[in-house]
């Protein structure tokens, strides 16, 4: 892949805790590039999670440079907002706004942040549920839908704003098992799609079958970085070895 | 029986009607809830800046320390500044606060009632912020996260998605305060005010019957009181309606 080609360029990133006590993040360089799909795995508290999230500045970098669109966000200076429409988040939570309905959640931002017509935004809303088979529950609120329905619409939510890279943060974790496959299947119909994604997620039959390319994270450091199959099937770093080991029945 | 029941319509007689007492009751009354209305008013609208600027700060001071310039500054002067308000306020009893207000600040004003609803009201902010400040640091970190997500900005995201929830769930305490507002004006007669209590023990004064106009005071309150749930239990559900 070329350099050209990269969308956000990650430099000796690092988030420190506790005045340097806790390291989450300890020095990592990694790129995305323009359509491919990136799943970040490693144990819990590896600072994969925090990695992602550093990406749009919810967790604010202690140093170190992202650059986004040839932009660096982490410039105090930087419109932040403006760099978030164009990345779309999805939690593990979901985090849908529970005093709105699933429609309202989808069209606010477009119609407040992009000028978007309420039509216009409407309309690209229901095309969007109808595509994740949940146009019928438009008008209902989030606590009335089941949890791979939330995750569905959150996804379909963070698309309304047209983002040029979806970030996942453990979007299966939070499910019953029967609910994870409705919302692996929408990202993968996403990833079919061409659309740049960033993913962390303990789901390594996605990972497998989805990643254009795999990090292995553990203790805040890039350990190892390749194709699905060089990670999967011949991995060189004993740590990853062991992390798959124990992952992988 | 028979003339037990004389007796007391006797008394209630010369305790609110013969001598047109019970003006004084109504009287009373009105000022008690003139001075809960704009004391109410007073303390939630200082009481909402007062925690804006508190939940604004702890949830920015991150990102303000790095962006740097005086706005950091700025922000954690008004917060202690709020925060030392808070803790004077919650420290010194009301009825000092209100003394303070009638012979030190406000001496030169004559009308009671305009110094009662300043000393309530100053006096109501403090638990108002403290209110407002833990219903928006209740809403899921995940609400703000996911409104920042979508490129929100931060008065957007308060106002869109934190504020509107904030409000439901502090609902029920701020009927609390408003009741405990209300109750504690009682103690507007130390500065010679005349509200519903002072005007109870006025008919008591002149009457030397104690029972009843202190049953009758006691009675208003609560009628006041109960009148004061339904409005605000029905406002919660009219909130809440759309949830389920």
């Amino acid at each position: 892949m070329s350099a050209d080609n990269v969308l956000i360029h990650v430099e000796e990133l690092k988030k420190y805790y506790l005045g340097g006590k806790v390291k989450a993040l300890d020095g990592v360089n990694c790129d995305i590039h323009n359509g491919e799909v990136l799943v970040i795995i490693g144990p819990s508290g590896s600072g994969k999670s925090t990695l992602l999230r550093s990406l749009n500045l919810l967790e604010i970098p202690t140093s170190g440079k992202i650059i986004f669109d040839g932009q660096d966000i982490t410039d105090p200076k930087t419109k932040i907002n403006l760099h978030r429409r164009k990345m779309g988040m999805v939690f593990q939570h979901f985090n849908l706004f529970p005093n709105m309905t699933v429609l309202k959640n989808m069209t606010s931002a477009p119609v407040q942040l992009l000028k978007k017509s309420k039509a216009d935004a409407e309309k690209k809303a229901m095309e969007l549920l109808e595509r994740v088979g949940l146009a019928d529950r438009a008008n209902d609120y989030p606590s009335q839908l089941s949890g791979g329905q939330k995750q569905r619409v959150a996804i379909v939510r963070a698309l309304c704003m047209e983002p040029e890279v979806m970030l996942f943060d453990e979007p299966t974790s939070a499910l019953d098992p029967e609910m994870v496959g409705e919302v692996l299947d929408v990202m993968k119909e996403l990833a079919h799609e061409g659309m740049t994604m960033a993913v962390v997620t303990h789901e390594m039959g996605f990972a497998r079958e989805v990643a254009s390319r795999v990090i292995f994270m553990d203790e805040g450091k890039i350990l190892e970085e390749g194709s699905p199959e060089e990670i999967f099937s011949n991995p060189q770093n004993p740590r990853t070895k062991d992390f798959l080991s124990k992952v992988i029945v | 029986m028979k003339e037990w029941f004389a007796q007391f319509v006797e008394k209630l007689n010369n305790c609110f009607i013969a001598n047109g007492y019970w003006k004084w009751l109504v009287e009373g009354f009105k000022n008690s809830l003139i001075i809960t209305f704009f004391a109410l008013l007073i303390g939630f609208v200082i009481g909402v800046i007062l925690a804006m600027i508190r939940s604004s700060y702890d949830k920015n001071e991150e990102s303000l320390k790095l962006r740097g310039g005086f706005g950091f500054w700025i922000f954690k002067v008004l917060n202690t500044i709020c925060k030392v308000y808070i803790t004077i306020i919650r420290g010194v009893p009301v009825v000092v606060q209100l003394m303070i207000w009638y012979f030190v600040i406000l001496v030169s004003q004559d009308n009671g009632v305009i110094v009662a609803i300043a000393a309530f009201g100053f006096n109501s902010a403090a638990y108002v912020a403290e209110i407002f400040r833990g219903g928006i640091m209740s809403i899921d970190k995940g609400q703000f996260e996911a409104g920042r997500s979508l490129g929100f900005g931060y008065v957007r995201t308060m106002n869109n998605i934190v504020i509107p929830q904030t409000i439901k769930t502090v609902l029920p305490t701020l009927l609390n305060e408003a009741i405990a507002l209300l109750k504690e004006t009682s103690v507007a007669g130390y500065v010679g005010i005349t509200d519903l209590t002072k005007a109870g023990d006025q008919i008591r004064g002149r009457t030397f019957e104690a029972f009843i106009p202190l049953l009758a005071v006691a009675a208003i309150y609560l009628l006041t009181v109960i009148v004061l749930t339904s409005v605000f239990t029905a406002l919660e559900r009219r909130l809440r309606r759309n949830e389920r």
